[in-house]
């Protein structure tokens, strides 16, 4: 196979894209720069400056930024253990955060519910033990810990699997050159880390910007972010254009904040799994 | 490093890895423990039971919905595989600006927010007349994951040599071979990685399938969804428990089979992820195989199946039904089936809005519709109803005539529609709760604004019905499109909104039963259900109904034909047959939504009857009035309104 026949290869999905990726983000673009009789306007996206629909957008970058920092936080010490210890296989591993991925995605936030509600699991076996009980069900903070839930496995398995690629006799030779622990991590580990870093900010970020289940079930329908306002654009409000027009915005939005992020991982090499 | 600082640093070692485990895995205890739980409270042990368990086997919906999951995640992650390698191979050999391009393209569908891709994918579908079910939800599926694939097998390329590829051809081995004997077995782990990655995504999917699924298929996701109205059946925790065990056992078999792996071949490993990479041993290799042959024939049976059911179940009569999740009796539809030998695919809905655009779009030609009053307007003013053929559905008898007056300020002329359900809208409350607060049993929407209800408060997420609350507090009409009126109400709603717990749909109910709050705006037709389940809990506070001073909303929930249904007679005999009262009260007993059926009425226990709650006298409804469509501009109004209070 040469070059010519190889590139072959990529062309059924070349039409693939055309057909599901491309055409639908065109009538994305039809819809949210018309209006419902079909005109051409800007107005769908310069919604976005609205005061609802900027506080909305914020608060939802404020959110899913916070929720990246605490994964990363939670999931690089975890990844160092794991790679420190050699646990298993590397398949066992990746298996034991992906299993929960296995139960529904609604069922496991629903759960979460149960677990924080006034009369939830946790309240119980507090008052049982009588010590002060936890009001966080329907606030910010409810929310971000099911975002961190939700999307911890997307932090720790692009790191672990970085980290666990690093040979061994690299550390040896920063030890035996002098270097201590904390001149390892910052000098070593750290930098060649980044990639798996990259990855996992962005497989957390993107999906805690833009969900609206997470603060449906578990903020009680009193915070508003982004994707709750898109998602009633279209189920409740019957305002597709509106919609539309937001998500574009939601997108330049995404793309511009990848891009940023991007310039750091040059070689693409943080793979999740 | 001394002995015992080794020892601590293990110490907060293990004990950070248990910490982060129970984070990850107590939700799922949680579900384990509910499929257990006799009572169907989230938050009351009942006593151990197997019962859900039975159920589920028994179950066709969960079972099929677990079909389709299983085979939709099995085929897209498949041929997302083969699709994906293949691209990933092609474009690791083009020049860098095409490159950029399409991995530019190819990354969209995974950042853009999973709403647009479902939706998107759902108007180009509709655009182009490709009716949704199977295929659009599988076609949706491949489409998001083929770049997860990628992004696991383009590292993989990346690492290795190109010429070890040369090197087999100069070697004498065609380039079919080369590939396969050589470059194949070293992006092996990335391909394996990204199918299973891809198995996961689709398996845990719900809002891309939500929006491409056509009629009469569900997933465990969609089915799951339908049930949150009436509460989580047990009999999914149950399905989630066997499926967790299920992967576990799994996993510990090919993990924990005997191997002499030593730390270089754990590492080897670790570095390649998947099993397939280790050092083969005898015992590993039998199981590997053995589910090998085991999937490969559950896609050949499956496959089949599929096939076959799409090619044998032609039936000559149909009719596809589209009515709110939890909506009749399900023995009703069998009933009608022998009865009347037509098959009927039945589908659900959640909210009328959701409801709407897929009749407009004919995506789903549906038979007969079970939307509210003022949508039903709205249906009608759009020209996608058709007029009913009365001499058809001669059990309207039955129905008595004070709905049909009602319902005229929907359907003026009584073309279109036929009652269903109808009800109001009400303040439940705790009594015991209500004690404990030492606030007094709410009268009146206005109490709703009382200090002492603080947090206790839970109102209902819907635009019209929140607003509904407001206006009628202040005597306003609820289908005022009066921009000063409406302001108003916002300004009161926003005053509200500190007092209130949540803003929730259906989960009023299971908040209510839980304790979570003192009181919560809620439709009359959940009342008899609720106080039948808090009976049965042995629950020490009652819940109680009222119907505030001030007027509310009545509504009506009517059947219709669209203007596209292909089998309308049959529809019309569906209508019929709901109308029949054992039939009707057949439904009110499971629904416990009132039903403006004499008949049914006459045949139902007078405990029910004479209960004022569900049936309320409807003379006495004079200041309550029924939702009528307020056109778009009074639509946006509302919504715009509605977005502030709930931004702020």
């Amino acid at each position: 196979m040469n070059k010519k026949s190889k590139q072959l290869l990529a062309f059924p999905y070349i039409i693939w894209m055309a057909g599901f990726t491309i055409i639908p983000l065109l009538m994305v673009f039809y819809y949210g720069l018309t209006d419902r009789s079909g005109a051409f306007t800007l107005a769908n996206v310069a919604a976005i400056m609205t005061a609802d629909h900027m506080k909305a957008l914020l608060l939802s970058l404020l959110f899913s930024t916070v929720s990246t920092v605490i994964c990363l936080l939670i999931a690089y010490p975890l990844a160092m253990i794991l790679r420190n210890r050699h646990i298993g296989t590397g398949s066992f591993i990746v298996f034991i955060f992906i299993l929960p991925m296995w139960m529904n995605f609604l069922l496991r936030t629903m759960a979460w519910q149960t677990l924080l509600e006034k009369n939830g699991v946790i309240n119980s076996i507090l008052s049982m033990l009588h010590l002060p009980t936890l009001s966080i069900i329907n606030t910010p903070a409810a929310i971000i810990l099911g975002m961190v839930y939700n999307f911890l496995p997307f932090m720790v398995l692009p790191i672990y699997n970085v980290l666990a690629k690093i040979d061994d006799n690299v550390i040896n030779a920063a030890r035996d050159l002098g270097a201590d622990s904390l001149q390892t991590f910052s000098k070593i580990l750290l930098p060649l880390s980044v990639p798996g870093i990259i990855s996992g900010i962005t497989m957390v970020f993107v999906p805690a910007l833009t969900t609206f289940v997470i603060s449906n079930l578990l903020g009680g329908g009193k915070i508003l972010l982004i994707g709750n306002v898109i998602e009633q654009e279209f189920t409740k409000g019957s305002n597709w254009n509106l919609g539309a027009g937001l998500s574009i915005v939601l997108m330049i939005f995404i793309l511009i904040s990848m891009t940023l992020i991007a310039k750091y991982d040059k070689d693409g090499e943080g793979a999740a799994f | 490093m001394s002995m015992a600082h080794a020892k601590l640093k293990r110490f907060f070692q293990d004990f950070y890895l248990v910490l982060v485990l129970i984070f990850l895995y107590a939700p799922i205890v949680v579900m384990m423990v509910l499929s257990f739980n006799s009572s169907k409270s989230r938050s009351q042990w009942g006593g151990f039971t197997f019962q859900w368990y039975q159920q589920m086997f028994e179950s066709t919906a969960i079972m099929e919905a677990l079909y389709n999951t299983l085979l939709i995640a099995f085929l897209s992650a498949l041929i997302a595989t083969i699709l994906g390698t293949a691209a990933a191979i092609g474009i690791n050999s083009m020049k860098k600006l095409p490159k950029t391009i399409f991995m530019g393209i190819n990354n969209i569908p995974m950042l853009n927010s999973e709403i647009v891709t479902g939706i998107s994918l759902m108007l180009m579908f509709i655009a182009f007349g490709v009716s949704l079910g199977f295929k659009t939800i599988l076609l949706a599926h491949i489409t998001f994951n083929v770049p997860y694939v990628m992004m696991n097998v383009l590292p993989k390329l990346k690492q290795t040599s190109k010429y070890t590829y040369e090197a087999a051809m100069d070697l004498g081995a065609g380039p079919i071979q080369a590939f396969f004997k050589v470059v194949f077995p070293d992006i092996m782990p990335g391909v394996l990685s990204g199918f299973l990655m891809a198995f996961t995504m689709s398996l845990d999917d719900f809002i891309i399938t939500h929006f491409t699924r056509g009629a009469g298929i569900n997933t465990l996701s969609t089915l799951i969804y339908s049930e949150v109205r009436r509460g989580i059946k047990p009999s999914m925790y149950a399905l989630s428990t066997v499926i967790f065990v299920t992967v576990l056992l799994l996993l510990l078999i090919t993990n924990f089979a005997p191997n002499r792996s030593t730390v270089k071949n754990a590492q080897a490993a670790a570095a390649g992820v998947m099993p397939g990479e280790k050092k083969p041993n005898r015992f590993g290799e039998f199981v590997q195989k053995g589910i090998l042959i085991a999937t490969s024939f559950f896609i050949i049976v499956g496959v089949c199946y599929t096939t076959y059911r799409h090619i044998a179940v032609k039936h000559s009569d149909e009719l596809y039904v589209y009515n709110w999740g939890e909506y009749i009796d399900e023995s009703v539809i069998e009933q009608f089936e022998e009865e009347t030998g037509i098959k009927v695919t039945y589908d659900m809905f959640e909210t009328n809005e959701e409801m709407y655009p897929i009749i407009e779009a004919g995506a789903v030609q549906y038979d007969v519709v079970c939307p509210s009053d003022y949508m039903i307007q709205k249906m009608a003013e759009n020209d996608l109803l058709a007029e009913l053929n009365f001499e058809n559905i001669p059990n309207l008898e039955y129905i008595d005539p004070v709905y049909m007056e009602k319902s005229q300020s929907f359907d003026p002329q009584n073309k279109y529609s036929v009652p269903y359900t109808w009800g109001t809208v009400g303040i439940l409350y705790n009594t015991k709760r209500l004690e404990e607060l030492g606030a007094p049993v709410p009268t009146k929407w206005s109490d709703l604004w009382d200090e002492r209800y603080r947090g206790e408060i839970l109102m209902q997420d819907s635009v019209r019905d929140a607003f509904m609350v407001a206006l009628k507090m202040k005597g306003y009409s609820l289908n005022s499109t009066d921009p000063a009126q409406l302001e108003e109400a916002k300004d009161l709603l926003l005053a509200q909104k500190p007092l209130v717990q949540a803003y929730v749909v259906d989960q009023v109910r299971d908040k209510m039963l839980n304790g979570e709050a003192a009181i919560g705006v809620i439709y009359s037709g959940e009342l008899l259900y609720l106080q039948e389940e808090a009976e049965s809990l042995g629950l020490d506070y009652e819940l109680n109904y009222v119907m505030p001073e001030e007027g509310t909303n009545i509504w009506i929930d009517s059947w219709v034909i669209p203007y596209n249904a292909r089998n309308k007679e049959n529809a019309e005999k569906w209508i019929n047959f709901l109308c029949r009262p054992d039939i009707a009260l057949k439904n009110f007993e499971y629904i416990t939504y009132a039903t403006p059926n004499t008949g049914a009425l006459e045949l139902m226990d007078e405990e029910y009857r004479e209960n004022t709650s569900v049936f309320p006298d409807t003379s006495k409804l004079t200041n309550s009035e029924v939702f009528q469509y307020l056109g778009t501009e009074a639509d946006d109004l509302y919504n715009r309104l509605w977005k502030q209070i709930k931004s702020q």
